[in-house]
């Protein structure tokens, strides 16, 4: 096992290369910058003091600037210049206006949307559901792991499971398809179910959502157990049904925690590419911003519209980023 | 709970109320078992229509050993490995470091990181993929499993500040400051104060980063090629588009790719809920 050594050495010299830092530049710090002695020994532990978290701060901070602020802007810089050969020159926002008009981009933006609509919804909802419904059930454990065991898998492992799903077969043949032997169990037709327009959209949602909703449940479920016992025994005690319980008593009380589980699949949705790319990647009407981009960086190779559809989708995240930042600062105060 | 508990409806409501669960389970769980028992059956079984029925023999055995024979799944898993187990523990140290200092050190800047942190955190990833790309590259990692390791941790030490940097914070105080007046080094407020009662987070922290790792495609599309530096995920894409009727081997292949996310997912059930919980509630 020749290469599993040479890991578990690089691992050693990263793990120690870490501590090792921290070590000896505190180290440093402390007994030769500025020594706790001497006349200016207050200042020297003042001025310790002021510099150590950026030495905590330093490698973090490194690495994302190198692999997260720096491409942010060279990405806005990349849309707004066309490439001639080596020559870069700046066409400000000639690249948007050139997307705009094509009509894949269109398809795209409309399917994001409609994405944006369903998925977080439907996910949210099911999960909501299924937490309220498995939560007094002897063997409610159980079923949530089970319906959270997609979550586990990766999205292109879950598209490869959904392709047997949806799989077709001409109709003198058994269909190997889930949902193709369901629909001639029933007497139906197969069908063709990714090339259906508009509606294979939504066969490609139900991926994300069957993925989604074990995430929403766990979110959901624990919120559902925090809600005080008090407020529901009066509810029972006031005559209120099921329904009323659920929706009147138990709903908005953790509100707070739906909004946080809608926004994080909001936020999954709109950088949603990997379904795409393994199912249909973007034929037959179900192209999405993030394929599409893919599509124009590495087989149209046109540079100019894939950065500026990239920035699309930041622009699309811009607002809940905001909201994010607006709220951790609100509960600093 | 119910002001009429279910127990005292009348039976056949009982009983449809019981069995419905069960039922929506299965039908929820469908593509999967479909999937299981399709890895089973054999190649005859597959060309002969028989997908619904019993499978005529279990082809267990054959159809595992010929994934890993037949195909480099094997080599694919071994880099998903190289590629998820160093990001993971290079994300959580360093996470550990920065989530430390945000937490406890009170300066001027401190918010500012810590917002700069926050908006890193929804910065969607195709933005940086040119830049990224283009970076690997030059650094002459392209097709590397190093190069693909080192975005994953630069990357995901955004989410993990945060999720450290709550979690410290949640922690008393006192403990640091009682440290403090006794004289203890910073570091060893860190190493030997700060860092054991840590433990539950890098756990639940070290589960989830690594399925989100084991589980990445774009990146390893963007970052890699081939069988020699690709992940399993990237790898299954292939596998697929190379044997399109093949679907018991394309099954078995899925099953293989999933295993280890699933299985830790199960042995460490709690640490995964209590991270997922975590990260998205504060």
């Amino acid at each position: 096992m020749h290469p599993a050594l040479q890991g578990l050495i690089t691992i050693i010299i990263g793990v120690g290369g870490c501590v090792g830092y921290f070590w000896l530049s505190n180290l440093v710090l402390d007994k030769v910058l500025f020594p706790p002695r001497g006349p200016n020994a207050g200042r020297n532990i003042n001025r310790a003091n002021m510099i150590r978290p950026w030495l905590f701060l330093f490698p973090a901070l490194a690495a994302l600037g190198l692999y997260l602020a720096y491409p942010v802007f060279e990405t806005l810089r990349l849309s707004m210049i066309e490439r001639d050969g080596v020559e870069e020159h700046w066409v400000w926002f000639a690249n948007y206006a050139r997307m705009a008009a094509e009509p894949k981009f269109i398809e795209a933006l409309r399917n994001n949307f409609l994405w944006l609509l369903v998925v977080p919804a439907a996910s949210t909802a099911f999960g909501l559901l299924a937490a309220q419904l498995t939560d007094r059930l002897r063997w409610g454990n159980l079923a949530k792991s089970l319906i959270f065991m997609p979550m586990a898998i990766s999205f292109v492992g879950a598209a490869v499971i959904w392709k047997l799903v949806y799989d077709y077969r001409p109709i003198d043949q058994e269909q190997i398809g889930v949902l193709n032997a369901i629909v001639v169990a029933l007497g139906g037709e197969p069908q063709t179910w990714l090339q259906i327009p508009f509606w294979n959209n939504f066969f490609l949602m139900v991926v994300l959502i069957w993925i989604q909703t074990g995430f929403a449940m766990v979110i959901l479920s624990a919120a559902l157990r925090g809600i005080p016992e008090e407020t529901v025994e009066a509810a029972i005690v006031d005559g209120a049904n099921p329904f009323q319980i659920f929706f009147k008593i138990k709903v908005p009380q953790i509100r707070g925690t739906i909004v946080v589980v809608w926004t994080t699949i909001t936020l999954v949705v709109l950088k949603i590419f990997d379904i795409v790319f393994a199912m249909t990647n973007g034929q037959w009407g179900t192209q999405v911003l993030a394929n599409y981009m893919f599509d124009k960086l590495f087989r149209a190779n046109d540079w100019g519209v894939g950065s500026a559809s990239a920035m699309v989708i930041m622009v699309l995240v811009t607002p809940i980023l905001v909201w994010n930042v607006v709220n951790a600062r609100r509960e600093m105060k | 709970m119910f002001p009429k508990p279910i127990q005292s409806a009348p039976a056949p409501a009982r009983i449809a109320y019981k069995a419905a669960l069960p039922v929506a389970l299965v039908l929820w769980l469908l593509p999967l078992i479909a999937v299981a028992l399709t890895s089973v059956r054999s190649a005859g079984d597959i060309t002969a229509g028989n997908y619904w029925g019993w499978p005529t023999d279990f082809h267990l055995w054959e159809n595992y050993t010929a994934i890993f024979e037949n195909t480099p799944i094997g080599k694919y898993i071994w880099n998903s490995f190289r590629v998820t187990i160093p990001t993971v523990i290079g994300a959580v140290a360093l996470s550990c470091m920065t989530g430390f200092a945000l937490a406890v050190y009170r300066f001027r800047a401190n918010l500012l990181v810590f917002f700069m942190f926050v908006a890193g955190n929804f910065v969607p990833f195709q933005i940086l993929m040119v830049p990224v790309r283009d970076l690997t590259l030059q650094m002459g990692l392209y097709n590397s499993v190093t190069g693909l390791a080192l975005f994953h941790i630069a990357f995901q030490t955004g989410f993990c500040t945060l999720f450290m940097r709550n979690f410290i914070r949640a922690m008393p105080f006192e403990l640091i400051e009682a440290a403090r007046v006794e004289g203890v080094s910073e570091f060893r407020i860190f190493w030997y104060v700060v860092l054991p009662l840590m433990r539950p987070a890098i756990a639940a922290l070290a589960v989830l980063i690594f399925t989100f790792i084991w589980n990445d495609y774009f990146w390893a599309l963007v970052l890699t090629q081939g069988a020699d530096s690709q992940p399993i995920t990237a790898g299954l894409y292939s596998l697929n588009g190379q044997w399109v009727a093949a679907w018991h081997l394309v099954s078995a292949g899925s099953i293989v790719a999933a295993l280890p996310p699933v299985l830790m997912f199960f042995l460490m059930q709690r640490h995964f809920i209590a991270g997922l919980t975590l990260g998205a509630v504060k």
